[in-house]
């Protein structure tokens, strides 16, 4: 039990059906399903929110989990980051290896903070 | 150093709990572990706390008054119904909070959340009607928020009202049937606003007024019955849907507030018509994409959308292509215009980047020398179910990259081949005074040929495996004979052996094997489809 909001194997929360194997294959509503990769095996998960590097679109029929852009650690969407990748500065959803002008980096927040 | 809550010499690290140290800070994972209530011994260093995915109904006051220094509280996947403000008090540094998948029926209004940093707030998943307009006053400094997946029936105008530093907000799953004019006045810095899978049929065409840095807007999966003319005044929209809604017509000039669009998803509505400037001047658009608004007659005017590289109109009314289409559309990669009246058609000597033709199921009657000239990216062209009579001997001659040429179902009695050397599919099938016997030597790549006629086929296969014995020439083969007798009368070197059917599989199967391995012709020539044209 690594993410949060989950447990694995059949005895998870958010589980509606699922095998020992393969574990979840398919969520209670309301639930994300994710592919959590374990070696060569991807065990299903059922989670309240998608884990880091991914962020959940819902829809009435599943709610699935998507990956962010390669510089995002996280994000609200495709086009919208949330917290940066070591290197990147976050703008406005946006992450960029440099800053605008009148701004600086934070490194701590990995962010572009006013001068 | 990793602490579970079991020992004497974990005290600040609460019961089944997971606890990680990191200096003097401390991550607590006490996820899915059966907890119905907040545990009393948090250490007061905590920066991370998981509570998700257990049975906590409620928040006793004052449960988190000591965690100053919490950054991340997670309770998501229990049983909340309500939050009272008390209930968050001393969470100074907050910054993210997640309460998604409760049962939040309502939001404090007496007494708001006081979280002065808290940047992320997640309350999808959860039973709110609706939003009181003091719910946020103590979130000023939010910057995303999820309501998605509530029972809202209108925007929460008020209190949206309180978030001027929001960026990023998701209303969808509701059932927001209606957008007030100024229903985000005060949302200057939103950047994404989902609004998908409500029931949205009207909008005030103020609506979107004060979302200037807004870029991507989602309004797909709703009852909108008019075009959102609201959205002109988005000047920095980036990607708008508005698929699977009911909008008939898009207007002249539709974006002309919208000059940065490079993505627009409006399939699935019953689009009848659409104004012949209203995709003008949108530089950075690259798809554009409309299938059946059959009230369209001419080509839209493309002036100043130069990067559009992919542009489908299919089941529409179009009769004629403007002759400067490949000035408007240098870039263009995927052109897709089946399912028209078109007859003639311009020389696209000027779309260069051109990848994909489509042209099938349109009205066409002959290729110039020009049509195709110099498109030496050009990789497939679809050319079926037209009417073409006559194509010019060198219409094809610069196609040096085209693999796929389909020209079916046409009136051809010739097929120029030459620049056609690197196809590796082509089809033919349906012209029926074509009787020309295409030979390897034309297409040293083929692999799918398909022709009007079997006979067409033997140039790809040694027709002797077909070519039955003396016994075959004199008896006139009938239709309705059985398998085994035709299979001796081809294969008469069986006849006189012992006859095992087993072996006749296995036959079959190489003769097969050996027309696959070079080309699949078809259709293949056989017993009711000599290799000799019965035409003479």
């Amino acid at each position: 039990k690594s993410i949060s909001g989950v447990s694995s194997g059949c005895q998870q929360g958010g589980c509606l059906t699922c095998s020992d194997y393969n574990g979840c294959l398919s969520c209670k509503p309301r639930f994300f399903m994710h592919l959590k990769r374990i070696g060569m095996k991807q065990i299903g998960v059922c989670m309240t929110s998608c884990p880091p590097g991914f962020y959940g679109t819902r829809s009435p029929e599943r709610n699935t989990c998507t990956k962010c852009r390669s510089e995002c650690d996280s994000c609200f969407d495709k086009n919208f980051c949330t917290r940066c990748r070591a290197g990147f500065y976050l703008h406005l959803g946006k992450c960029q290896e440099s800053c605008p002008d009148s701004m600086v980096h934070n490194d701590t927040q990995r962010e572009c903070v006013l001068s | 150093k990793i602490q579970d809550g079991e020992g004497p010499e974990a005290p600040s690290c609460p019961f089944h709990c997971h606890c990680e140290e990191d200096g003097i800070f401390l991550t607590v994972d006490c996820s899915e572990i059966g907890l119905s209530s907040v545990p009393s011994n948090l250490s007061p260093f905590t920066t991370y706390l998981d509570l998700s995915m257990n049975n906590i109904s409620e928040i006793q006051p004052r449960a988190f008054h000591h965690l100053h220094l919490l950054s991340e509280l997670r309770i998501s996947g229990n049983q909340l119904r309500y939050i009272s403000g008390q209930a968050l008090q001393g969470l100074h540094n907050l910054r993210v909070l997640m309460l998604q998948n409760n049962q939040l029926e309502r939001l404090p209004d007496d007494a708001p959340w006081d979280l002065p940093n808290l940047l992320s707030l997640r309350l999808d998943a959860n039973l709110l009607s609706d939003v009181p307009s003091e719910a946020f006053e103590g979130v000023r400094s939010l910057r995303h928020l999820w309501l998605d997946d509530n029972s809202l029936t209108e925007i929460p105008v008020m209190a949206l009202d309180s978030l001027p530093s929001l960026q990023a907000m998701t209303l969808a799953l509701n059932q927001i049937t209606h957008i007030p004019d100024y229903a985000f006045a005060n949302l200057s810095a939103l950047v994404v606003l989902h609004l998908h899978n409500n029931h949205i049929q009207s909008m005030g065409s103020r609506c979107f007024e004060g979302l200037q840095s807004l870029e991507t807007l989602d309004l797909n999966y709703n009852d909108l019955q008019e075009f959102p003319v609201a959205v002109r005044t988005l000047s920095k929209l980036q990607e708008l849907g508005f698929h699977n809604n009911n909008i008939k017509a898009i207007p002249e000039r539709a974006f002309v507030g919208n000059p940065q669009l490079q993505t627009i998803h409006f399939y699935e509505n019953p689009i009848q018509f659409v104004g012949k400037s209203a995709f003008q001047f949108l530089p950075k658009l690259h798809t554009l994409s409309l299938n059946g608004a059959t009230q369209i007659q001419e080509f839209p005017d493309l002036k100043g959308t130069t990067s559009l590289e992919i542009l489908t109109l299919t089941r529409a009314g179009l009769s004629a292509l403007p002759l400067d289409l490949c000035e408007q559309l240098p870039r263009l990669r995927v052109l897709e215009l089946s399912h028209n009246q078109i007859e003639d058609l311009p020389s696209f000597y000027h779309c260069s980047a051109l990848q994909e033709i489509g042209l099938q199921h349109n009205k066409i009657r002959r290729i110039e020398s020009s049509t195709f000239q110099q498109l030496t990216s050009l990789k497939a062209l679809d050319l079926s179910w037209n009417v073409l009579e006559s194509i010019h001997p060198d219409a094809f001659v610069s196609l040096h990259s085209l693999i796929k040429l389909d020209l079916s179902e046409n009136r051809l009695s010739s097929v120029p081949v030459a620049g056609l050397g690197g196809l590796t599919h082509l089809k033919l099938r349906g012209n029926t005074f074509l009787y020309e016997a295409f030979g390897p030597d034309h297409f040293p790549h083929m692999r799918v040929i398909e022709m009007p006629y079997a006979y067409q086929c033997c140039v790809y296969a040694s027709c002797d495996s077909y070519k039955p014995a003396g016994s075959w020439d004199t008896e006139q083969s009938n239709a309705h004979e059985d398998l085994q007798k035709r299979t001796v009368a081809v294969y008469q070197i069986h006849a006189d052996a012992q006859y095992d059917p087993y072996l006749e599989d296995f036959q079959l199967e190489i003769e097969e094997s050996k027309l696959q391995s070079s080309v699949q012709c078809t259709p293949t020539p056989g017993p009711f489809r000599p290799c000799d044209s019965l035409l003479g």
